[in-house]
C-alpha cells in the first residue's frame, strides 16, 4: 500500500539525492565578515552556508543555523538591477521570476519577497513595514508570519535592507514561530545591526 | 454498494454517458450510496488513506473556518448529490488558483481561487456536480488501480514535482489524475446534476469560457494544451463548445448570482489580494477586466485590477493605474489601499501635494495597517 507518507519519505530522498551532487555545507565563523564586496557584517556566533546554485543566485548567500528546511538567512549583498532575488528553477507551475529593481521602493522589494515565499502556494502576511537604518544607510524593516504549504508549519520572519546606488543589499531571517524563530532571533538582530555597507 | 447494483449502475451510465454526440444524461442512473469498501482491499486502504488527510485537513490553517459559508455550500452540494449528500464532506481552503476536487471516501475541496471566479451558484454547482460525477463513478479507484498496474508510481511523483511535494493539501485528493475519458464523463454527469438541482446548464460553459480568457491572456496559453498538470484534461475551448451544446437541450434554471455574492462578499477582497499576490499579471487583468464588467459597480476589482497595473509597471501601466485608482474612489466604499496605491505612484512621480493627499486619507480609512509607519515617514519627509 503506498501511503502518503511514504510519498514524502521517496519525495524528499529524491530531492535530497539531486542536491547531494551539487550542495556544500561550509562554516562561517564567527567575528568580522565580508558577504561580497560591501557588506561588512560581525557575527556572534558560527553559522552554516549553504552553497548550491540551485539555492541562491550568485549575490545571496543562504545561513542556517539547524538546518535549511527550519531556518534559513538569506544575506543580499548587491543585487542588482534586473537581477533575480531567488533562483529560478522554483518548486511551482507558474514560471514567474521575481526580480529586483533599482528604482524599487520598500513596499515593492518586500512584495517581491512575498512574491518569492508564495510561489507555492504558502501564505504571507506582513506585519510590519517601517524605516530603518541598514549598513549605515537609510533603509526599511519588514516582520511577516508565513504558513509554509509543504508542511503547514507556522514561520515568522524579519528582514532589514536598503538599496545603495542602486543595488539591494538585505538581510531576510525565518523560522518556525514557536521555537526556532525566538531561539534565534536575538543573534540575528546583532548581526543587521551589525551590516556596514562600504561606499 | 453491492457489486451487482454498482454494475448496473456503471452499464447505465455508460450507454448514456460514452464521449461524443447527444443529449445530455438523461440515460445516467445515480448509483445508490456506497458502503465504506473493506479495509483489506485496495479501494479500502485508499479510503483509509483519505481518511487520515481528511484529518489533516480539518486542522490545517488554510482551512476556511466560516461554518455559515461552508453549510452554505454543502446545501449547494446536497441539492447536487442527492441521497448521497450526507457522505459528501466540503472543505473550504485557501488557495488562490482555480480547482475543486473530491477524493474517493467523500472529502471534497473547493478552493479560494475558484469561489473568486465563478459568478454564481450555478457555475460553482456545474464545478461541484463534476467532481460528484467523478465520485458517483468511482474514478479515483480507477485511476489508482491503473496506476499501479502500469507500475506508475513515477508518474505519481511526476506530478507531485508539478504542484509541490507530496503531501500538500492540494495535490492530496488531486493526486489521481482523472483520464480524458473520465473527465468529460464527469462533465456530463455534472450538467445532469446541476440541471435536475434547478440551476441554468447554460452556466457550466461559461466556466470554461472564462477560464478561456484567462488562459489567452497568458503568454504560455492554454494550460491543458501545454502543461504536465493537465496532461489528462481535455482543453477547455471543447468543454466549453460540448457543455454548452448539451445544455441548449436542458431547460433553463435559476443562477443565484446575488445570493453567491452576498455570501462571499466578506471573502472578495482577502482573496483579491491573494490574487494580485500571484504576479500573473496578465491573467489577472483578464480576470478582473471580466469581472469588472460583471459587477460595475464594485470598487475592489477596480482597485485591484489597478494594483495589478501599479505591480508591472510597464509602459503605460501608472497611468492605468491611477485611473483605475481614480474610478475606485469614484465608485465610494474603495478599500483604504486605493490611496496608499494612488499616493506611491504619485511620490514616484514627484509630485508631493498628490502625494501628501492620498497618504493622509490612507492613513484617515487604516491607522493600524502594517506599512503605517513607513507611510508615516514619506508624509514626514514631505513636511506634513
Amino acid at each position: 500500500m503506498i501511503t502518503i507518507t511514504n510519498l514524502k519519505r521517496i519525495a524528499i530522498a529524491a530531492i535530497l539525492i539531486a542536491l547531494t551532487g551539487c550542495v556544500s555545507v561550509t562554516k562561517v565563523d564567527s567575528g568580522d565578515r565580508a558577504v561580497g564586496e560591501r557588506l561588512q557584517l560581525h557575527l556572534d556566533g558560527a553559522w552554516n552556508q549553504i552553497n548550491a546554485p540551485s539555492v541562491v543566485g550568485p549575490n545571496c548567500q543562504s545561513w542556517t543555523m539547524e538546518g535549511l528546511t527550519v531556518d534559513q538567512i538569506l544575506v543580499y549583498s548587491g543585487l542588482k538591477n534586473d537581477e533575480p532575488i531567488h533562483y529560478q528553477a522554483g518548486g511551482s507551475s507558474e514560471k514567474k521570476v521575481f526580480k529586483f529593481h533599482s528604482n524599487m521602493q520598500p513596499e515593492q522589494i518586500v512584495a517581491l519577497y512575498e512574491g518569492m515565499l508564495t510561489r507555492d502556494g504558502s501564505t504571507f502576511t506582513l506585519k510590519k513595514l517601517e524605516p530603518a537604518m541598514f549598513g549605515g544607510v537609510k533603509g526599511f524593516h519588514f516582520e511577516y508570519t508565513l504558513v509554509r504549504k509543504t508542511d503547514n508549519v507556522q514561520i515568522s520572519g524579519t528582514g532589514s535592507g536598503a538599496v545603495s546606488k542602486g543595488e539591494l543589499f538585505a538581510i531576510v531571517y525565518q523560522a518556525p514561530q514557536l521555537v526556532f524563530y525566538p531561539r534565534h532571533q536575538a543573534r540575528v538582530a546583532h548581526i543587521i545591526q551589525s551590516a556596514r555597507l562600504k561606499a | 454498494m453491492r457489486r451487482r447494483q454498482f454494475l448496473a449502475a456503471a452499464c447505465a451510465a455508460s450507454a448514456g454517458l460514452a464521449p461524443g454526440p447527444g443529449r445530455a444524461e438523461d440515460a445516467w442512473v445515480m448509483p445508490p450510496r456506497m458502503e465504506r469498501p473493506d479495509v483489506a482491499t485496495d479501494e479500502g486502504g485508499l479510503w483509509a488513506l483519505m481518511d487520515r488527510e481528511e484529518a489533516k485537513l480539518r486542522r490545517s490553517p488554510f482551512a476556511i473556518r466560516d461554518a455559515e459559508l461552508r453549510s452554505y455550500v454543502q446545501e449547494i452540494i446536497c441539492r447536487l448529490a442527492g441521497d448521497h449528500c450526507p457522505d459528501v464532506r466540503v472543505y473550504l481552503v485557501r488557495n488562490r488558483y482555480f480547482n475543486a476536487n473530491m477524493a474517493p471516501n467523500g472529502m471534497m475541496q473547493v478552493w479560494s481561487g475558484l469561489m473568486l471566479r465563478v459568478d454564481n451558484e450555478a457555475q460553482l454547482a456545474a464545478v461541484l456536480g463534476h467532481e460528484i460525477g467523478h465520485y458517483l463513478q468511482r474514478h479515483s479507484i480507477d485511476t489508482f488501480r491503473d496506476a499501479r498496474s502500469r507500475s506508475a508510481f513515477g508518474v505519481f511523483l511526476g506530478m507531485f514535482g508539478v504542484i509541490g511535494l507530496v503531501g500538500q493539501l492540494a495535490s492530496v485528493a488531486g493526486a489521481f489524475a482523472n483520464s480524458r475519458g473520465n473527465e468529460l464523463q464527469a462533465d456530463r454527469i455534472g450538467l445532469s446534476l446541476m440541471s435536475k438541482a434547478g440551476y441554468d446548464p447554460a452556466e457550466a460553459a461559461k466556466v470554461w469560457e472564462n477560464l478561456l480568457l484567462e488562459a489567452k491572456a497568458n503568454p504560455a496559453g492554454d494550460p491543458t494544451k501545454n502543461s504536465p498538470m493537465f496532461a489528462t484534461h481535455p482543453p477547455m475551448a471543447d468543454r466549453k463548445d460540448t457543455l454548452a451544446q448539451l445544455a441548449a437541450a436542458l431547460p433553463r434554471g435559476v443562477t443565484n448570482e446575488k445570493t453567491w455574492q452576498e455570501k462571499t462578499a466578506p471573502y472578495r477582497r482577502e482573496w483579491l489580494n491573494e490574487e494580485v499576490k500571484r504576479g500573473q499579471f496578465e491573467e489577472s487583468i483578464a480576470l478582473l477586466s471580466r469581472l469588472m464588467q460583471r459587477s460595475p459597480e464594485q470598487p475592489d476589482f477596480v482597485c485591484a485590477r489597478a494594483d495589478v497595473y501599479r505591480m508591472r509597471s510597464s509602459d503605460t501601466d501608472l497611468n492605468a493605474a491611477l485611473a483605475d485608482y481614480q474610478a475606485a474612489i469614484a465608485l465610494g466604499g474603495e478599500p483604504p489601499e486605493a490611496h496608499r496605491g494612488m499616493g506611491m505612484i504619485y511620490r514616484q512621480r514627484d509630485q508631493p501635494a498628490e502625494t501628501k493627499k492620498s497618504f493622509t486619507r490612507y492613513l484617515q480609512l487604516a491607522p493600524e495597517a502594517p506599512d503605517s509607519a513607513m507611510i508615516k515617514n514619506y508624509l514626514e519627509e514631505l513636511g506634513a
